[in-house]
């Protein structure tokens, strides 16, 4: 059995958004936590645009996964097996992290600024977040999936997280944040994080990455992909990664905001190659 | 001949030594359980591999080959029900694995996991679908309908532990996966050539059939 990248596109759309929506979350909810000017929690980075792009983002990213299914009408019906599932576990932390992030950003809208209940509601949707993250790993780490079952599994996710949440975030300063004299600092920050995921996800590649990472899973499926054939994918999601860098670089020369969004059009565009190559090369033990 | 009535765990025998590779036991499959087009409950597999060897000045074929008829392993730990997020699939009395396909919703994670090929998606339903041991056979004091088929008389089915006692024989040979993975109920006896068979010298020849 093989899978096709072109099919499982909706799945690569899913991971990608819900991703950035996680990555996104952790940047408004650590910029907050560290901002000097926090007016207690009449923050400047949890704002309603910024908590409602992430639901929106989310909301997407769960009605383009429908579309993966064979009866989307019986989608529901993914929360029955909590108790073994990390399926039905993504499932349920997506909707919770839906939820909190919403109720946050609805507590936002109208003003009420209750520090315990904001801080209560912020660390469900992080929880969420992580948890989010977590299944979404342990659901491709199967036992009978080589490919899948490593480090670099998990580790690209957070990559992801870590590259396209903060740009996300710091291409639409002025629509989505409220951090006035702070907005170049927080972009610098943002550009950061984005620099360490581009590490992170450059890093799992060579060390975990399928077919030439250096500790690598061993050849244990009958018909693995081949390994040459995953190279122009890999070329792809590197110049686009590095593209992203430069552009990057060139942000913090310039404080030229199209080149944070450039940076963030090349990195969507290579965590998609890298995602699509993340289907393609799956193959099972036995037949 | 078992019938269900206090059958602890049901299993498959199947006798690689004698497999012709005739596929009655597919054609009889499809046939019982009107499968469509691109969905095979039971699948034969041409297992072949081998290569030249010098014997004394002259070169000759040192080749082997073998089938592998193989359904559902209604495994004891089926990794198929595990990630189910709907709880569709289940085990019923003696052991057999069904799907529910009316909780189906189609997401094929079960087909992505098991090892065996069983989960077989059905494109017109949109949903996944698998050998059901012919339970509704079995109710009936019958046999299934690959075991009856068999000219070769390659296949047997029954409690499993009767069927490692009679039989012996191992739970996998190449290319199946070690049986502590997921703990099929199947007895295989081996071809004489399976010991020669691994990832580096054997590949399935059919895999367009399948």
């Amino acid at each position: 059995m093989a899978l096709s990248a072109r099919r499982e596109w909706p799945l690569v759309a899913f991971t990608l958004l819900s991703q950035t929506a996680v990555g996104a979350l952790w940047t408004v909810a650590a910029a907050a936590a560290l901002s000097e000017s926090a007016r207690g929690w009449h923050s400047r980075y949890l704002t309603f645009p910024a908590l409602g792009s992430i639901v929106a983002t989310l909301g997407v990213a769960a009605a383009i996964s429908v579309f993966h299914l064979g009866k989307p009408g019986r989608a529901a019906l993914a929360l029955k097996n909590i108790g073994r599932s990390w399926l039905s576990r993504e499932v349920l932390s997506e909707l919770v992290l839906m939820a909190s992030a919403g109720l946050l950003g609805s507590l936002v809208l109208l003003r009420i600024y209750s520090p315990s209940l904001m801080r209560l509601t912020l660390a469900v949707a992080v929880a969420a977040s992580l948890l989010l993250l977590l299944s979404m790993s342990r659901l491709y780490m199967l036992a009978t999936v080589p490919a899948w079952r490593s480090a670099h599994t998990p580790l690209s996710f957070l990559g992801s997280a870590l590259l396209l949440g903060p740009l996300a975030i710091a291409s639409f300063p002025r629509q989505i944040l409220d951090a006035g004299r702070e907005t170049a600092a927080f972009q610098r920050g943002a550009a950061v994080a984005s620099l360490a995921g581009i590490v992170l996800i450059v890093l799992t590649a060579l060390l975990f990455g399928p077919g030439i990472g250096f500790f690598r899973a061993k050849k244990a499926a009958l018909r693995e992909f081949p390994v040459s054939k995953t190279y122009p994918i890999l070329a792809f999601r590197l110049f686009f990664l590095l593209a992203a860098i430069v552009l990057l670089v060139l942000f913090d020369r310039t404080e030229s905001i199209r080149f944070l969004r450039l940076a963030l059009a090349c990195a969507l565009s290579g965590e998609i190659g890298g995602r699509c190559l993340f289907y393609v090369v799956y193959s099972r033990i036995g037949v | 001949m078992p019938t269900g009535a206090g059958v602890g765990r049901y299993g498959f025998f199947f006798d690689s030594s004698v497999c012709s590779g005739c596929k009655a036991c597919q054609g009889a499959c499809k046939d019982k359980n009107n499968l469509p087009g691109g969905v095979l409950w039971r699948r034969v597999y041409e297992i072949a591999g081998g290569t030249w060897k010098k014997d004394g000045g002259v070169w000759v074929p040192d080749i082997f080959s073998y089938y592998l008829s193989m359904a559902c392993h209604h495994c004891e730990k089926p990794i198929c029900g595990d990630g189910c997020p709907t709880k569709c699939i289940s085990k019923s009395g003696g052991g057999i694995v069904l799907i529910d396909t009316q909780s189906c919703i189609g997401c094929r994670y079960c087909e992505w996991s098991c090892p065996y090929g069983a989960i077989q998606f059905d494109e017109a339903a949109h949903v996944a679908t698998k050998c059901d041991f012919c339970s509704d056979s079995l109710a009936r004091g019958e046999p299934p309908a690959c075991v009856t088929a068999c000219p070769m008389r390659a296949l047997d089915f029954g409690e499993l532990g009767d069927l490692q006692k009679k039989y012996g024989g191992a739970g996998r040979i190449f290319p199946l996966p070690e049986a502590s993975i997921t703990e099929p109920a199947v007895v295989i006896k081996p071809h004489r050539d399976a010991a020669r068979a691994n990832k580096d010298t054997a590949e399935v020849g059919n895999w367009e059939e399948i």
